[in-house]
């Protein structure tokens, strides 16, 4: 057996522990059957009910809450540096945390589920494995994503010098659920965007339009779940190679990001054309740089190697230092011209004006973000570059818009009234901000310099 | 031709966001050495310790532990090395028993061989009674005994210890220093970091110096009760001549250190100590005291201080 696995089933489902839950389940389920002992269907439907609520609440808030303590307890144990000397290979690591850690509530969830199916055979409910797929993709995915949130905070910490928090899986918990509703709220499902997707991703019934054709709602969502959560825990896999001090070569990433371009992308294919979803594709893509530029640990030692390594050509060593929102941000630029050159044939302005603009204001903010989180105290950084950022968009927007409506907005956003205006101006400040970054974190500094030479 | 060190370090930088830790560290450690790494509080050895258990990348340089490159087979440094950290945690709710099995079983151990494995740990610890007790249940120094089991129980070729007689009374130094001087003899390298002397005299063959994130004095050197090196006299001589040193070394013999008339002579391994006096005395030096010392770690210290 996987020593892992087994630590965990040793700590987490003891005999004492599983007696204990056997207890609090019967007690649940008994008081179900008791409150509907006069239900002319009988105690079977409630059941199924109460069993789906257990499933929800043991796998996929327990779950996930379990999956991120298996190694924020670690942390806060000072046992994590004795399992990073461990000879176990890093899939044995992750999957032995994410089932081990969680057993317990997968115990408990998998009666829920049971209950759930007995009563839905015994009450003849259509697409009954589809929905039980769905449920068991949904707290894989959730689980994954909290320990690979957990993997990142630990990172983060690391490297920011201070000690990992919960706050960085709950973090990642919620960047998951905005994904979710993204995905249940899209166009392809349509039902808006926000929380009304989660509505959708629930109760998703009748089709949807993917990929140029319409498919049963039901058996999507449980298919993009279930690829959604085989991504998640191939993430949380390669964040936990790292943490085992193994390199990443940078293929499964941008793999990822590609998968994501096209899931994102395909809902707009039949209606809105090629155009469009290469569109959408870019700016999902976009998004994600974001979200890897503050997933990043604020290093800039391991910058300075990448830039060092680079220009030497030594690309073997810089290909695993690679920082992550450089993928991001050439396969968004890549999709942005595509699509600017399948809508109009031609690159031509003012639409090449708009791509360019599109891609100079994610330069500078990918600028600002890295300017704010490599400080000397970059404990701070996180939060510096999200008031930044707000002020530019918020307060920059709303200066330039009363100073010259939609000309002088454009000024702060990449607005399609005024392209080439958008263009000049973010490439302007993202080369004024990268300027200042670079000083930052000391690339014109000698390689043998120390990494607190230049220091601000 | 002569056999590759059990650990080289070559040219370690490490860099923390904010300051340079290491600069440029180089040595070797032999196989079968009990190395103390030594130095203040903020020297760097923490640091080295954790680039040599493959835990952290230097920033510039290569270390290789039996063999291994600590950057390119980390996994195979960790299953060749135990490394006990300064701050070390336990699974206090697993029993004694349970944390070795993980600790031999997450280590490469095969299934077959663990249970003897996790005895025969216990028992170099002194902790076969309370196999079934709960971590969480032992005193200081039984976990201290607990956590170097569980660095041991895969019988690794090369022990990094961080501090570890920190916090314990001066009974559980004692059975740290036996447990040390037991692996050593058992061909173990042992590399102990630790800025209090006194603690690792008992069992040191080698000394290294870590000051201000390098190197000081002459790199590894013999050091502490267990360094084979020589016949070491600490003598005193009437008038000593201007020319000591070159004198001395005319009849094979170092200065190691020179204190007014007191002097600290070091001979060839295999010397005795009345031909030693015979050919002081032949060298024209009119010797008032003579007496064969034992050299500490402090000795050893001092000398590379002043060096």
């Amino acid at each position: 057996m996987n020593p892992e696995f087994q630590r965990n089933l040793w700590l987490e489902a003891s005999p004492r522990r599983i007696a204990w839950a056997g207890v609090v389940l019967l007690l649940i389920y008994g008081a179900a059957v008791a409150l509907t002992r006069n239900n002319p269907y009988g105690a079977l439907p409630a059941l199924g009910g109460v069993g789906a609520v257990v499933f929800v609440a043991c796998a996929m808030l327990w779950g996930a809450r379990a999956s991120g303590n298996s190694i924020l307890t670690e942390i806060a144990d000072r046992t994590w540096d004795f399992q990073r000397l461990s000879a176990l290979q890093p899939w044995a690591m992750t999957w032995g945390k994410l089932l081990g850690g969680s057993s317990l509530a997968w115990m408990c969830a998998l009666t829920g589920l049971l209950m759930m199916i007995i009563a839905g055979a015994a009450s003849r409910v259509e697409g009954l494995a589809t929905t039980a797929v769905f449920m068991l993709a949904l707290a894989v995915l959730l689980q994954a994503i909290s320990l690979g949130a957990a993997l990142i905070g630990v990172r983060k910490a690391r490297a920011e010098g201070r000690t990992a928090r919960a706050s960085g899986v709950l973090g990642g918990l919620i960047i998951g659920a905005i994904l979710l509703s993204w995905v249940a709220g899209s166009a392809g499902f349509q039902r808006g965007m926000g929380t009304e997707g989660f509505g959708a991703l629930f109760s998703a019934g009748g089709l949807v339009d993917w990929g140029g054709r319409l498919w049963p709602a039901a058996g999507f969502r449980a298919v993009a779940l279930s690829l959604f959560a085989a991504w998640a825990v191939v993430g949380a896999w390669r964040l936990m190679r790292l943490e085992l001090q193994m390199q990443n070569a940078p293929v499964v990433w941008p793999a990822f990001l590609i998968f994501l371009a096209i899931f994102a992308g395909g809902f707009m294919l039949r209606t809105q054309g090629l155009a469009a979803g290469l569109a959408v594709g870019s700016l999902v893509v976009a998004l994600s740089a974001y979200a890897a530029a503050f997933a990043e640990p604020a290093d800039r030692v391991r910058i300075r190697q990448f830039v060092q390594f680079a220009a030497k050509g030594d690309l073997a060593r810089a290909a695993p230092l690679i920082p992550a929102p450089l993928a991001p941000l050439l396969i968004a630029t890549l999709l942005v011209l595509a699509a600017f050159a399948t809508s109009t044939g031609s690159l031509m302005a003012p639409e090449l004006g708009q791509a360019g603009a599109l891609i100079a204001f994610l330069l500078r903010d990918l600028g600002v973000i890295a300017l704010c989180r490599m400080g000397e105290r970059p404990q701070r950084g996180d939060f510096s570059a999200v008031v930044a950022l707000g002020l530019l968009y918020g307060v920059g927007g709303a200066v330039g818009w009363a100073v010259g409506r939609e000309t002088g907005g454009a000024m702060f956003a990449p607005l399609g009234h005024a392209p080439l205006i958008s263009l000049v101006s973010g490439l302007v400040q993202a080369a004024a901000v990268w300027a200042l970054a670079a000083r930052r974190l000391g690339l014109n500094a000698p390689p043998s310099a120390p990494a607190s030479v230049p220091a601000t | 031709m002569t056999a590759a060190p059990m650990i080289d370090v070559r040219g370690v930088v490490y860099d923390y966001p904010t300051a340079r830790a290491l600069h440029g560290v180089s040595f070797t450690v032999e196989a079968g050495a009990v190395l103390a790494m030594v130095g203040p509080n903020g020297a760097g050895k923490t640091t080295l310790l954790r680039c040599m258990a493959a835990l952290d990348n230097p920033t510039e340089g290569e270390i290789t532990v039996a063999g291994l490159d600590t950057r390119n087979d980390p996994r195979g440094v960790h299953a060749a090395i135990g490394y006990l950290p300064d701050f070390f945690g336990l699974y206090e709710e697993l029993s004694v028993r349970q944390a070795l099995t993980y600790a031999a079983r997450s280590r490469g151990m095969s299934p077959a061989d663990t249970p003897v494995a996790v005895d025969e740990a216990a028992a170099r610890v002194q902790l076969t009674d309370r196999l079934e007790m709960r971590a969480g249940e032992l005193s200081r120094g039984l976990k201290q005994r607990l956590a170097i089991a569980q660095t041991i129980v895969h019988r690794p070729r090369v022990l990094l210890l961080d501090e570890p007689a920190a916090g314990l009374d001066p009974e559980a130094r004692r059975s740290l220093s036996d447990l040390i001087l037991r692996l050593a003899g058992e061909g173990m390298t042992i590399v102990v970091s630790s800025h209090i002397l006194a603690e690792l005299e008992d069992y040191s063959t080698r000394m290294l110096m870590i000051r201000d994130g390098a190197v000081a004095g002459g790199g590894v050197v013999a050091a502490g009760s267990g360094a084979r090196d020589g016949l070491r006299v600490s003598a005193t001589f009437t008038d000593p001549p201007d020319d000591l040193a070159e004198r001395l070394a005319a009849i094979g013999v170092t200065l190691e250190r020179h204190d007014g008339e007191e002097v600290l002579l070091l001979a060839p391994d295999g010397e005795d100590d009345a031909a030693l006096l015979a050919r002081l005395v032949g060298a024209g030096l009119k010797v008032r005291a003579f007496q064969p010392a034992r050299r500490t770690l402090e000795d050893a210290y001092l000398a590379e201080v002043t060096r």
